[in-house]
């Protein structure tokens, strides 16, 4: 099969690659993009492990045809912080134990970027929703929650 | 008591900041220049004679670097103590989903390709899936012919019955006289229980990278755990002596027990070395459910005799283990499943049995509590079922029944390091026990509340090795075999180090991830590490402690007796005044590039933790079975739809006996994810079988909790018990597996008393809420 050339701008930097056309977003991201911070866990849109950001709006990465995203600007784990200057959400999520296996961290990050990017100040119940198409199976979730609800009250989500 | 510094306190996860990165890696992470990867073909049939396989026209699609089936593999079976599977069909399929063949290619799309192209040809033979016609005397099919000619481990052989050919493993306990006691009951209550398959759903799955190396020894990253025993199975099953298999094991996406098994390692590795490249294999998630191991499925039957006062006189249960096509870890959790029914209760006269039998379904092997939760959720629903004969507070009867520090259990074990009591406590103040009114409505949800305790015993014997080595910084390497799977592990066991030797976490570097340069450890199991990895650890920092003095008393002119070692320096205990760095006792080279201890090589100390036991009677009874046991409970609050049996669980309390809390919020954070993995497992989680196979293998049919599944913030609480363990590192135990058992039967027990009707299986659906309850 043909190959096809895109173009995205991932977390502010540009990329133009060749992909078979019927590849999924996660796995162009992860296979040819070394970008493995986005996990690949169910492959069917079930889990959120995957979740991206395309435009401003969150996205299961393998339920999207990396070909139908070309120009898109697309926001991945790696593009949120640095180790020494950690997104608010990334230090709450350590602080309050919202880690454990990590697996499920990028995608549960992103979700709550997405929420936090719209609503700065959220209720639990929103924090709660918004990360309701996100597995986890270690954490129970609540202190997921926690980290949400504390980031956004450290205010300063906007500035990074 | 010395003032602890490090140990006890909520230190933050050491990889924390890896992981929020994105930057931990994963097996699956990793991709190898000129790397091939595999699918397997898999069984369409239970039971089958294999009686063809054409492999040719799949050869022959570009791209196709080699096919492997059963035929390729040595004969050699291996096993968790009972040497039964190969890491692909030989001949006999005998569950869905059994790899028949495995294609290596230069992509993924390619290999997925050619499993079409192979041919194979089955004779279908009869099956047998359920556990209590294939128990039965004599019957119709036999899963394994050749059961009786297996290798086993020297110690644990096999108890197999003649009659019941397909039991492979059976374990009886005799304690008292049942027989008697049941004669003198005021009260005989006798029930019959069934428990469900249940799937890990670990958030990564089964991925393994395996690179043949020039010398013919063998690299493998795999998202595995319990290095010693994959290493040990593959070396049987790919003819490689064990230390020529080198398994290094990145990050793991969550485990819960799942991932002992080496399919996908085995095959990938017999790939790699037949053709000379590194080979990738990794689970879809429909793999995961229906290849990877599970929780088994039980029929369990119990029968109490109570006397009026709610003493529990004499207790007789059976367990029929579900063990699938092969018995894997399930081989001892056919033994180990029964101490959930002798580690809460003091009950006089006691017999339990417990029978693991083989059946055409995926095979059952360890999970989270490794068969206690099945058997914890039968006894206390028993409990309650007693109270409500006798028309006593549940609580009170449990409270007459428990096992008291110092009492002898119904195995015979001598019991210490109980903080049940103290548990129930608080878990009763906080959900407010005794203002709580039972079946209160509002509107058309019914309330109900539930209390259940539950008990995680930890193997014995086991070992753990340790070496510790203090580098010319001061800083210490820590150099263990063990599994980080998420639990923390990799932090507590820096705690006990920093501790020991006076330093701060971020002074221990931990050094585990490859069996190249690890000893034995037996692994995250049995939520053992703790307790025994921390052990080993804590005796080579004492043992380190006592080569560096003696290298410094030397050096300082002092007696070993007034010395001592904290926080990078050996001091003078009379005067802290005197002292010298632990880089002092290394030398400079000539040119300043390095430094080395002028005798013995290395400031080493190491040592073996072993935890024995004592050995059974013939009555399966002993003083000394397990190394510890940790307690704890949940009290639940439900609310069930009276229209549409839809459960909501409202409130969770949760309180365990730790022993010493290493780390409280890693302790915390444990008890949070065990109480939601139970809530799955009382409210969703079913692997629905039709004749072997499981038709809900994917999470859109298999539900696991969502966060909407779980209590609000301010409506989950844990607190943690420290009944010090004499023997653990500070008094520590161990926590994992035990948060997921109590909650089971509470919630089972809630519902009970919102809807007044019993449910004697779960999951508890919302339709069997609606047929068999009261509501």
């Amino acid at each position: 099969m043909e190959k096809i050339r895109v173009k995205y701008n991932i977390n502010n930097s540009n990329y133009e690659v060749l992909i078979e056309p019927y590849k999924t977003l996660v796995d162009v991201l992860r296979e040819q993009l070394l970008l493995t911070g986005t996990k690949k866990s169910c492959d069917k849109g079930d889990c959120g492990a995957c979740s991206v950001i395309i435009d401003g709006k969150l996205v299961l990465s393998c339920l999207v045809l990396a070909a139908s995203v070309d120009g898109c600007k697309i926001e991945t784990v790696e593009g949120l912080g640095s180790a020494n200057r950690l997104h608010p959400l990334q230090k709450a999520f350590i602080e309050e134990g919202a880690i454990q296996c990590g697996y499920c961290t990028p995608g549960m990050l992103i979700a709550s970027k997405t929420l936090l990017d719209k609503e700065p100040h959220p209720t639990e119940a929103q924090v709660r929703k918004s990360i309701s198409g996100n597995i986890c199976r270690c954490t129970g979730y609540n202190a997921i929650v926690r980290a949400i609800l504390k980031a956004a009250e450290t205010n300063d989500v906007e500035e990074v | 008591m010395v003032e602890l510094k490090v140990v006890g306190k909520s230190i933050k996860n050491v990889d924390g900041v890896e992981k929020a990165l994105g930057r931990a890696a994963f097996a699956n992470d990793k991709y190898l220049p000129g790397m091939l990867h595999v699918k397997a073909l898999r069984s369409p049939y239970p039971h089958a004679t294999i009686t063809s396989i054409n492999k040719e026209k799949a050869l022959h699609l570009k791209g196709v670097k080699a096919i492997i089936t059963g035929e390729d593999l040595n004969d050699n079976n291996h096993g968790a103590g009972l040497r039964d599977q190969t890491i692909m069909a030989k001949k006999i399929v005998r569950y869905i989903g059994e790899v028949v063949a495995a294609v290596c290619a230069e992509t993924l799309e390619i290999a997925e390709e050619a499993l079409d192209l192979i041919e194979v040809e089955y004779k279908e033979l009869p099956a047998v899936f359920d556990v209590e016609e294939a128990f039965q005397k004599n019957p119709q099919v036999l899963v394994h012919p050749n059961l009786q000619e297996y290798e086993f481990s020297p110690n644990m052989p096999p108890k197999l019955i003649a009659e019941r050919p397909n039991v492979y493993h059976h374990h009886i306990i005799n304690f008292g006289d049942v027989e008697k006691a049941f004669l003198s009951a005021d009260i005989v209550i006798e029930n019959r229980y069934t428990t469900p398959g249940q799937h890990h759903v670990q958030l990564e799955p089964h991925c393994a990278i395996a690179k043949a190396e020039t010398d013919g020894s063998l690299t493998i990253w795999g998202s595995v755990k319990t290095i010693t025993g994959v290493r040990s199975f593959l070396s049987t099953a790919l003819d490689i002596p064990i230390t020529k298999i080198r398994i290094v094991v990145p990050f793991v996406g969550g485990d819960f027990g799942g991932k002992q098994d080496i399919q996908c390692m085995g095959i990938a590795s017999f790939f790699s070395r037949m053709l000379d490249r590194p080979v990738k294999f990794s689970f879809t998630r429909e793999e995961m459910f229906h290849c990877a191991t599970i929780r088994f499925p039980s029929v369990i039957t119990i029968k109490d005799a109570v006397n009026k006062d709610g003493v529990v006189l004499a207790r007789d249960i059976q367990v029929l283990q579900n063990g699938g096509a092969y018995a894997d870890y399930g081989y001892l959790t056919v033994r180990n499943c029964l101490f959930a029914a002798t580690g809460s209760y003091r009950i006089p006269n006691f017999r339990a049995a417990s029978y693991g039998v083989y059946t055409n379904r995926t095979k059952s092997g360890a999970f989270r509590g490794f068969g206690s939760p099945q058997v914890a959720w039968v006894v206390e629903l028993q409990m309650e079922k007693i109270a409500d004969a006798l028309n006593m507070d549940p609580i009170a009867l449990r409270r007459k029944n428990l096992l008291n520090e110092g009492d002898i259990s119904p195995a015979g074990e001598q019991m210490f390091s109980i903080g049940v009591s103290e548990c129930l406590d608080k878990v009763l103040e906080a959900i407010d026990y005794q203002n709580t009114v039972l079946n209160r409505q509002e509107g058309d949800w019914k309330k109900g509340i539930g209390v259940a305790v539950g008990n995680k015993y930890s193997i014995a014997p086991t070992a753990a090795c340790a070496t510790v080595r203090a580098r010319e910084d001061g800083m210490l390497d820590v150099i263990v075999c063990i599994d980080e799977v998420g639990q923390g592990a990799t932090t507590v066991l820096r705690q006990i180090a920093a501790e020991e030797m006076g330093l701060e976490v971020s002074d221990v570097r931990l050094l585990y991830e490859d069996s190249n340069y690890t000893s034995f450890d037996e692994g995250a199991i049995s939520s053992r590490t703790t307790y025994n990895t921390g052990n080993a650890i804590l005796l080579a920092c004492k043992d380190l402690k006592k080569q560096i003095i003696s290298k410094a008393s030397q050096k300082m002119n002092l007696p070993p007796e007034k010395l001592d070692v904290s926080n990078k320096i050996i001091c003078s205990i009379d005067n802290p005044d005197i002292f010298i760095q632990i880089g002092d006792l290394f030398k400079y080279n000539r040119l300043a590039t390095g430094r080395y201890i002028p005798e013995g090589g290395d400031l080493i100390g190491k040592a073996t933790w072993e935890q024995n036991c004592i050995p059974e009677d013939k009555d399966c009874c002993s003083k000394r079975l397990n190394a510890f046991f940790t307690h704890g409970v949940h009290a639940v609050q439900v609310a069930v739809h009276k229209y549409t049996g839809q459960v909501k669980v409202e409130k969770v309390v949760g309180a365990f006996d730790v022993g010493k809390a290493i780390n409280p919020h890693l302790c915390e954070g444990q008890i949070d994810g065990g109480a939601v993995m139970g809530i799955g497992a009382c409210l969703l989680e079913e692997l629905i079988f039709d004749k072997g196979e499981i038709l809900n293998k994917n999470l859109s049919n298999y539900l696991v909790p969502t966060v909407l599944d779980v209590p609000e913030i301010k409506d989950m609480k844990v607190f943690l018990v420290e009944a010090y363990h004499r023997d653990g590192p500070f008094g520590a135990k161990g926590l994992g597996e035990s948060t997921m058992i109590p909650i089971i039967p509470a919630i089972s027990i809630a519902i009970h008393n919102a809807t007044g009707g019993w449910i004697d299986s779960f999951p508890i659906k919302p339709e069997q809420i609606m047929k068999d309850s009261k509501i």
